[in-house]
Parts: C-alpha cells; sequence; structure tokens
C-alpha cells in the first residue's frame, strides 16, 4: 500500500503539526523520527483514522481515506504501550481481530497458532497481559494487528520500552515479518540508530513541523539543517 | 529549638487532624450504635410482623426492577456523552449535577405534577397508575438515581483507556462492539459498583417517594415508609427494629461493592503470582 500525506495539518490543544506532505511507497519501511511531543504519534493516529485532522488529505493507494473510518482501512497497529485488551488471554487478543471480521473458530485457532509460532509466544497463550515481559507483550501485539494481514502497519515506538538484547531480536522479528507479509511500516521512534537501521527512508520530524525526509542509511553520513543537526548531536 | 520542641512542630498536624477524626468517627459511630442497641432486642419479633415482611418485599422489588431500569438507560447515556460528538453535552452533564443536588423531596414534587396532568391520568386509564401505586415508587427511584449512575458510569468510561477502543476498531470492531467487547469490561468493577450503590440508594429512598406515593400501610409501604409509620404511631421499637434491618442491608451492599472491586485486584495479583511460579 502506498501512502500518501498532502498538506495535512492538526491541531490537539495546543499542538499545532504544520502541514506535512510526505509519500510511503509500497513495501516501504519508513520512520518518523523526532524528539518526544514533536508530533509524531499525532501523524501515525492520524494515518490510522483515529481523527480526521483539519486540513489537508491522506491517501491510501491514490484513495482518500479522510471519510473512511479505521476498520475499513486494512491498517494494523502496535503502540509502544502494546495497548493489550487487559481482559483477553493472549490467544483472544491475537484472535480479536479475526472474530470481528466473522472468521470460523477453526480459521481464528489456525491463523493464531501460526501467528504465535512466527513470534515464538505459543508458550504463553493462556496468559493474560498483566502477566507478560515487555518483550512477550510487543510480540503479541504484534501478531494481533497481523492477524488480518494489513497492507499498512503502524508502530508508535514499539521498542523504546526494551533492553537492549530485547530489542535486538525484535528488530531481526519486524525485517521478518516485512518479508513475510510485504506490508508497508510506518514506525515512530527517537533513536536515530534504530531508524538508521530498520528503516529505507526516515522522515524527521521537530516541533509539529517535518523538516525533512532523506535515506535511511544516509542519516548519519550527510549534513542537514542546523535544528536536525542538533537533534542528531555528535555522530564523532 | 530543644529536640522535644521540633518533634511536637513536625507532629502538631497530626495529633489535631487524629483528634478530629476521632469526633468524627464517634459522632458517626454513634448513630450506628443507637441503631443496633435500639433495633436488636425486638429485632427478630418485628422480623415476623407482617407490615416489616411487606415493607421489605416491596422495598427488594421495586429496588431490583428500578435498578435495572436504571442500569439499561445510564450505560448508552454515559457512553453518549463521553464517546459520542452529542450536541450539547456540557448543558446535559450541568442537569444532571443540577439534578443530583435538588432535595429528592422536590424530585418526588415533580413527578406528582407531572403525573397528576392528563397526561398521567390517561397512563393510569391506560392501566398504569403512578401517584399513589408501586409503580410510583420504581419512579421516584429510576429519577434519584439515574442521575447518580450516569455520573459514576460517565466517570468510569472516562477513566478508561480509549487507545484500546481505537485499536480494536482498527481490527474491525463496530462501535457496539468496541462497548461490548472492550469498554463494558474494561470497566467491569465500576459497573458493578454503580448497581450494587444504586440498588442500596433505591433501597433507603424516601423523599420522592413520599411525595410521589405517600405511604400506604401494605400497599405503598417500604422499609424507610415503614420507620416513618412507626414513628408516626409512636411505635419506636417496631421503628429502630426496622431501622437495624436497613443498616444490615446497606452493610451488606458494602460488603459486595468491596468484594467487587477487591476481585479485581485479586484477579491481577494471583495471575500475577502465577508467572513467578
Amino acid at each position: 500500500m502506498e501512502i500518501e500525506i498532502r498538506e495535512f495539518t492538526v491541531k490537539r490543544g495546543e499542538f499545532l503539526l504544520r502541514p506535512v506532505s510526505l509519500t510511503v511507497r509500497q513495501g516501504e519501511i519508513f520512520a518518523l523520527l523526532g524528539r518526544t511531543g514533536s508530533g509524531k504519534t499525532v501523524l501515525l493516529e492520524a494515518i490510522a483514522g483515529m481523527f480526521p485532522g483539519d486540513e489537508g488529505e491522506i491517501l491510501y493507494d491514490g484513495v482518500n481515506v479522510m471519510k473512511i473510518p479505521p476498520r475499513r482501512r486494512k491498517v494494523g497497529i502496535v503502540y509502544q504501550n502494546d495497548g493489550l485488551f487487559p481482559h483477553m488471554k493472549v490467544e483472544e487478543n491475537i484472535g480479536y481481530g479475526l472474530k470481528m471480521h466473522g472468521y470460523s473458530k477453526e480459521e481464528r485457532e489456525r491463523t493464531t497458532e501460526r501467528l504465535m509460532e512466527l513470534l515464538s509466544i505459543s508458550h504463553i497463550r493462556n496468559q493474560y497481559p498483566g502477566t507478560l515481559s515487555g518483550g512477550e507483550k510487543q510480540r503479541t501485539a504484534l501478531a494481533r494487528a497481523l492477524a488480518l494481514k494489513p497492507e499498512l502497519l503502524l508502530l508508535d515506538e514499539p521498542f523504546s520500552a526494551l533492553d537492549p538484547a530485547t530489542k535486538q531480536m525484535l528488530y531481526k522479528e519486524i525485517m521478518e515479518i516485512h518479508r513475510s507479509f510485504g506490508c508497508t511500516i510506518i514506525f515512530v521512534t527517537h533513536d536515530f540508530k534504530e531508524a538508521e537501521l530498520l528503516s529505507s527512508e526516515v522522515g524527521i520530524l521537530l516541533d509539529g513541523e517535518l523538516l525533512e525526509v532523506t535515506d535511511g542509511k544516509r542519516l548519519m553520513k550527510e549534513k542537514h539543517c542546523r535544528k536536525i543537526e542538533d537533534f542528531l548531536g555528535d555522530r564523532g | 529549638m530543644p529536640e522535644f520542641m521540633r518533634f511536637c512542630e513536625r507532629r502538631i498536624f497530626d495529633w489535631i487532624a487524629g483528634i478530629i477524626a476521632l469526633a468524627v468517627l464517634l459522632f458517626i459511630g454513634s448513630a450506628v450504635f443507637v441503631i443496633a442497641a435500639g433495633g436488636l432486642p425486638g429485632f427478630w419479633n418485628n422480623l415476623k410482623s407482617e407490615e416489616v415482611r411487606f415493607a421489605f418485599r416491596m422495598s427488594l422489588m421495586t429496588a431490583t426492577l428500578s435498578t435495572v431500569i436504571v442500569m439499561i438507560l445510564a450505560l448508552p447515556t454515559a457512553y453518549a456523552l463521553t464517546r459520542t460528538g452529542m450536541p450539547m453535552k456540557g448543558a446535559f452533564s450541568l442537569l444532571i449535577e443540577l439534578v443530583l443536588s435538588v432535595p429528592y423531596i422536590l424530585l418526588g414534587l415533580s413527578l406528582l405534577v407531572i403525573f397528576s396532568s392528563p397526561m398521567g391520568k390517561q397512563l393510569k386509564e391506560w392501566g398504569f397508575p403512578v401517584v399513589f401505586s408501586p409503580a410510583g415508587i420504581v419512579m421516584a427511584h429510576l429519577l434519584v438515581n439515574l442521575p447518580y449512575a450516569v455520573r459514576l458510569l460517565k466517570t468510569a468510561f472516562e477513566a478508561s483507556d480509549r487507545r484500546q477502543e481505537f485499536i480494536a476498531q482498527t481490527l474491525g470492531a463496530s462501535p457496539f462492539q468496541c462497548f461490548l467487547t472492550i469498554l463494558i469490561p474494561s470497566c467491569r468493577n465500576s459497573l458493578i459498583s454503580t448497581f450494587i450503590l444504586s440498588w442500596s440508594r433505591g433501597m433507603g429512598e424516601f423523599g420522592a417517594t413520599l411525595m410521589l406515593v405517600g405511604v400506604t400501610r401494605m400497599k405503598t409501604e417500604t422499609l424507610p415508609g415503614s420507620i416513618y409509620l412507626s414513628i408516626s404511631t409512636g411505635n419506636n421499637e417496631a421503628a429502630m427494629s426496622t431501622a437495624m434491618l436497613m443498616l444490615l442491608i446497606s452493610g451488606f451492599a458494602m460488603i459486595l461493592v468491596r468484594a467487587a472491586e477487591q476481585s479485581g485486584r485479586r484477579r491481577i495479583r494471583e495471575v500475577r503470582e502465577d508467572r513467578w511460579k
């Protein structure tokens, strides 16, 4: 799925996201990089359809989705704090979307089983989210988002609360998911090394303004404007 | 400053607060003690009386029925006030707060005026009398408890995590499915507490009921009405025994509310303990 954002702006309380225009190509991994409070999550949620925005438009494969509700957008979303349903076990969380779409019990079990194996969480299928580690929660949230084979996967700082070792494991799993599912991925991060490692393109958002879109692998090698240089800091 | 003086300076507010707390506890406790002391001697005899049994059944039936109706109406109302783009939400919320602060006897008076009107008389002709009838007790409970339940549920819905509902929507859930499968379970303990507290208030409601249906022995007599009639006829022992019964019912309701709150916390603690086995 190709995502095109045209002059999109939104005001949330005192915060203003200034007109954003960018294109994320089909099958790309795109990172939204910026400081905390710069508007990355706001933009991500707007892409998912949480709120309509004040001006501008968002297109999926050339179709304006501003009036299309989230449940018809073929989008999966994973939040930093996982957002798992606390009253449902891991298996039920993963199968939730399939149930809402009317899949039969057998199909739900088959798909859920496959995803739990893919993300190595079969052993926790009967546990509630409150008992899981950070890495297990993120894997469960990923499995839940992938159950409906979304064409667009949105990840809101999915690795920020994890220890370095778990992060490395999840980086590999994200790349594997990208290869297996072929979906477009947009992920939010404030870690520029993470953005450089995982993404093909990086959009740098600071103080509600998209300042630059650049090649992910060249992020740390190229010179940028003063504001971005201050954010990236000393790169040795 | 000597050490002792510094110690006193640090502790003086704690002591003052403690003394006032003790006085408050004695004041509240004395009310409970007086009811227990006055109600216990003739308690079992009073329970056997036909009037008290009738009043108990009437209170139980009307409180339970009105609470079920309250919850059916309050749930979608609280949802509309917190989750939809309904116009004039602020005005509605203000109206609810206003009704909550109005004396219940005035609420009863307003119902009396409404149901004494031609509309009320027509309802009576259609076989649905309200004034001076048990249906009126349910109506009085509704008006007293509905704003209370809406406010409690509104608070619970406002506190719940909206991102979970949004995630449910991205997974294909309609607004009604989000309500049923995400919002209601996440507010389960609040729902149970609201039900029990509304029911308890219904059991104890008197002012609005008195105004709308009066208190007629063996017809519109509820437990609070029974106390009122007993006092009016000088039968203090019966009044205190019935008050003791109401105190036990209220205590039972409080225990249920606590149990509902603690069961949620216990479940989380137990599954966390399971993790470490």
